[in-house]
């Protein structure tokens, strides 16, 4: 598969540009103030479009178009051997000048490469990039690149999941903390006793009144098992559990990852990491002190030149930001469909996500222009969460990023002119 | 009533049982119900003379059910006791405060399973179950893949070796000495087959720290005992045994076989020394004046933790008093004679009770001289019990 994957690409790369179906209105004010209005763009763009829009002029809306992407043959080489997962890992646009409303734009689209197969936290895969490019005439005015990660779905655990925590009134806020990277403990509002695990009412002084501290992370072995039989459901023995007594002093039982079984021991230093098992459910684990994080590290502190933009995303935001760039694909606006599919609920689609990046750096950079936008992107942005958006400027790059539950929903570099 | 005490007022006047194996091939009503009936009839009566039942809150087999089939007709009495093998004691426990106080004459306790052939609490437990208490506590462990009795039990014992310096040779000898007695116990499941402590140290992980022979075995079966007043029990065919004293006790900060957090420090069983304080007060007894114990030996380190507990050693100290088979049948403390749920059957601690009633008969299989007192302990690391039974 791979030569032929290979020979695939060299071919289509050899062809270059070809012409992509027609974008099937010219640049008009109606699009453009449905797409301000669902983004919440407050800007005067004159008789300019936003030049986030690149990418909204091409797409063919309720009905699908019948060109084909650059990119359809090798995504099909790759699903028919099993690479049948998909995620768009990166998205940039260069705008070469604004275009302007009555400007009939021209497409056309490239293949660009496909890299692998690589190992990814996905599973095996091949990343595949094509290019998309808009004219005026013979005039560029802008380009998009679009990659993604095509992955044979691992089978992530041998017999399913491990059993969910069952979570009520009195430890939600642990479970809530463990899914923003943070492991809870909870202290009494009254006496400040800690406890874990924790309960509605302080032993000590019987207030109701409940706090949590951020725990460090760091602490050490206090007992711990090797689990050789029988089998664990979303386990693989021999695995570690420990009791750690935390440096705050409660212990809490999690496993000891990356190590080998034969190098732990009571008294042994360990530092908090955490596994992701699913949209709900984050387990506060330990890995040895001093060794570097095999998993992505909880979200630091979020630095910011500007105030965060706060922006729920309610059904209705998703839905309408989905529609006003013209993506009717029903994992933005169809839940039980979208959960069919295996996600959590509806998500922002990519073009909102370009949409709303140019939205936060020019409220705060009025007097600028965007020469382009390189965007990597993380994890889905589902409805019922919020995404907070953030960033710094230097010279003329400004650096976004996009946080959900879930982690990093975006990165993005803007080159400003 | 002018003595606040249930000490000597009570005694098991019958015991029953079914065979043990590992597939009985009958439902776990009429494991109940032939097990309540031998009991009756060991202690010389019908199934008409019972008015109360008691048994464990995890037992499947209600009592209304149970008197049906065994034709009792009405209750006046029944009750379940809480908290997985803990509760094996406390049924007796429940029957002879009924008895002592004539809400009822006579009491059949049981616990009936297809534990081994049906549901078998050593595999892995897949769900915590809900919000309840329980589930809430289960999900502190469970997602981690501490999700087996064996599993809670080994986190202890790593800390109680490196607290102690106690080996998994040192919980061997617990498996050797109940192999050794249940090899000449023609009712054990390991009836002639004895075990070496080489092969313990050959037989393959479960959870490290534990072998695969520190866990006891998986068993089908069911056991009655028939409590009634002393002084009736003494007009029935077998010499009665009294119950000097009965006991239920939890720790401080107690949970289900996770005693893992506050004040614990994993080396002490805080439930079972709450019981202990409770029957060597109530029997005026101590250590020293039981002949033989039958100590609850699911999995074997909390054999060593119940020895310190109840005061047959100090502190750290079991692994020497269960040297050179101190715990054996000619050892200074025979410990289960019958062979223990290690060597016998695995009945909740059922069977450990009915063996002591024998040992005060006099009709073990491997029976201990002179028997006076017998210490009985139910389940370890959860909720707990005890009895100590007497002669006279």
């Amino acid at each position: 598969m791979h030569e032929e994957l290979t020979a695939l690409a060299a071919r289509l790369a050899a062809l270059g540009e070809q012409p992509a179906p027609e974008p099937p209105d010219a640049v008009n004010e109606a699009m453009i103030r449905n797409w301000r209005q669902a983004m919440g763009d407050t800007r005067d763009w004159g008789d300019a479009a936003p030049p986030a829009m690149a990418q909204v002029w091409s797409m063919p809306g309720l009905v699908p178009s019948k060109g084909a992407s650059a990119a359809d043959d090798v995504l099909r080489v790759l699903n028919g051997d099993g690479f049948t997962g998909v995620v768009a890992t990166n998205c940039e646009h260069v705008y070469d000048r604004p275009v302007r409303l009555g400007e009939r734009l021209r497409a056309t689209a490239r293949f660009g490469s496909v890299v692998g197969p690589k190992r990814t936290a996905m599973g095996l895969g091949y990343f595949v990039t094509w290019y998309q490019s808009w004219y005026v005439g013979e005039e560029r005015v802008a380009e998009m690149l679009f990659r993604v990660l095509k992955f044979q779905p691992v089978k992530r655990r041998p017999k399913g999941k491990p059993p969910l925590p069952a979570v009520g009134l009195d430890t939600e806020f642990f479970w809530d903390g463990a899914r923003s990277g943070e492991l809870r403990i909870q202290r009494c509002g009254e006496c400040g006793e800690l406890r874990h695990p924790p309960g509605p009412m302080c032993p000590a002084c019987n207030s109701t009144k409940r706090d949590h501290l951020v725990a460090r992370g760091r602490g050490t072995v206090y007992s711990y098992v090797v689990h050789h039989h029988p089998p664990v459901p979303g386990r693989t023995p021999p695995y570690v559990v420990a009791l750690v007594e935390l440096e705050e002093g409660p212990r809490i039982i999690g496993n000891v990852l990356g190590v080998d079984p034969s190098e732990v021991s009571v008294g042994m230093a360990v530092e908090l990491d955490f596994e992701r098992i699913d949209d709900e459910v984050t387990l506060p684990q330990w890995r040895p002190a001093g060794r570097p994080a095999p998993a992505p590290a909880p979200p630091p502190e979020r630095v910011s030149d500007w105030p965060a933009l706060e922006l729920p995303l309610t059904p209705t935001f998703i839905i309408s930001t989905a529609l006003a760039t013209r993506d009717f694909t029903p994992v933005h606006h169809d839940v039980a469909l979208a959960r069919a599919q295996g996600s959590a609920d509806i998500f922002l689609n990519i073009l909102t996500t370009m949409g709303l990046v140019q939205r936060y750096v020019l409220e705060h950079n009025p007097e600028a222009d965007l020469a382009g936008m390189r965007v990597r992107l993380g994890a889905p942005a589902y409805a019922g969460d919020t995404l907070v958006l953030t960033g710094t400027r230097e010279g003329d790059t400004v650096t976004v990023r996009g946080t959900v539950a879930l982690g990093d929903h975006v990165n993005a570099t803007v080159a400003l002119r | 009533m002018t003595e606040r005490t249930l000490s000597g007022r009570a005694a098991v006047a019958g015991i029953g049982a079914t065979e043990f194996s590992k597939e009985s091939g009958r439902s776990e009503l009429q494991l109940a119900a032939e097990a309540c009936l031998a009991a009756i009839r060991d202690a010389g009566l019908t199934p008409s003379d019972v008015d109360g039942l008691v048994t464990f809150s995890a037992d499947v087999n209600t009592e209304i059910a149970v008197a049906r089939e065994t034709g009792m007709g009405e209750l006046r009495f029944f009750s379940r006791v809480e908290y997985g093998g803990g509760a094996a004691c406390g049924t007796v426990a429940h029957a002879a405060m009924a008895v002592a106080t004539g809400q009822a004459e006579a009491v059949v306790c049981y616990r009936a399973f297809n534990e081994r052939s049906g549901h078998r609490f050593g595999q892995a437990n897949a769900s915590t179950r809900g919000a309840t208490a329980q589930g809430l506590e289960f999900s502190w462990h469970l997602p981690y893949g501490l999700a087996t009795p064996a599993a809670w039990v080994a986190m202890s014992a790593r800390r109680y070796m490196h607290a102690y310096g106690a080996t998994s040779e040192d919980f061997g000898r617990v498996a050797v000495a109940m192999r050794r007695h249940a090899a000449t116990n023609p009712a054990a499941w390991f009836y002639e087959r004895p075990i070496s402590l080489a092969e313990h140290q050959e037989s393959r992980w479960i959870v490290d720290p534990l072998h695969l022979l520190d866990c006891c075995q998986e068993s089908d079966g069911g056991v009655a005992l028939l409590v009634t007043t002393a002084e009736r029990a003494r007009d029935l065919p077998h010499r009665p045994a009294v119950i000097s004293a009965a006991a239920q006790g939890t720790g401080r900060e107690q949970y289900m076989m996770f005693g893992y957090y506050g004040d614990d420090d994993l080396t002490t069983l805080p439930a079972m020394g709450v019981v202990a304080d409770r029957l060597w007060r109530d029997s005026g007894l101590g250590p020293q004046d039981v002949q033989t114990a039958i100590l609850y030996d699911h999995f074997t380190p909390f054999v060593l933790y119940q020895l310190e507990e109840l005061g047959f050693c100090g502190r750290g100290e079991a692994r020497h008093f269960l040297a050179d088979g101190g715990i054996e049948i000619d050892g200074r403390l025979p410990v289960n004679p019958h062979g223990g749920q290690l060597g016998e059957a695995y009945i909740h601690g059922m069977n450990g009770i009915a063996e002591a009633v024998r040992q005060i008969r006099g009709t073990a299989a491997n029976q201990v001289p002179d028997v006076t007192n017998v210490l009985v302990t139910a389940g370890t690391g959860v909720p707990t019990s005890g009895l100590v039974l007497s002669g006279s």
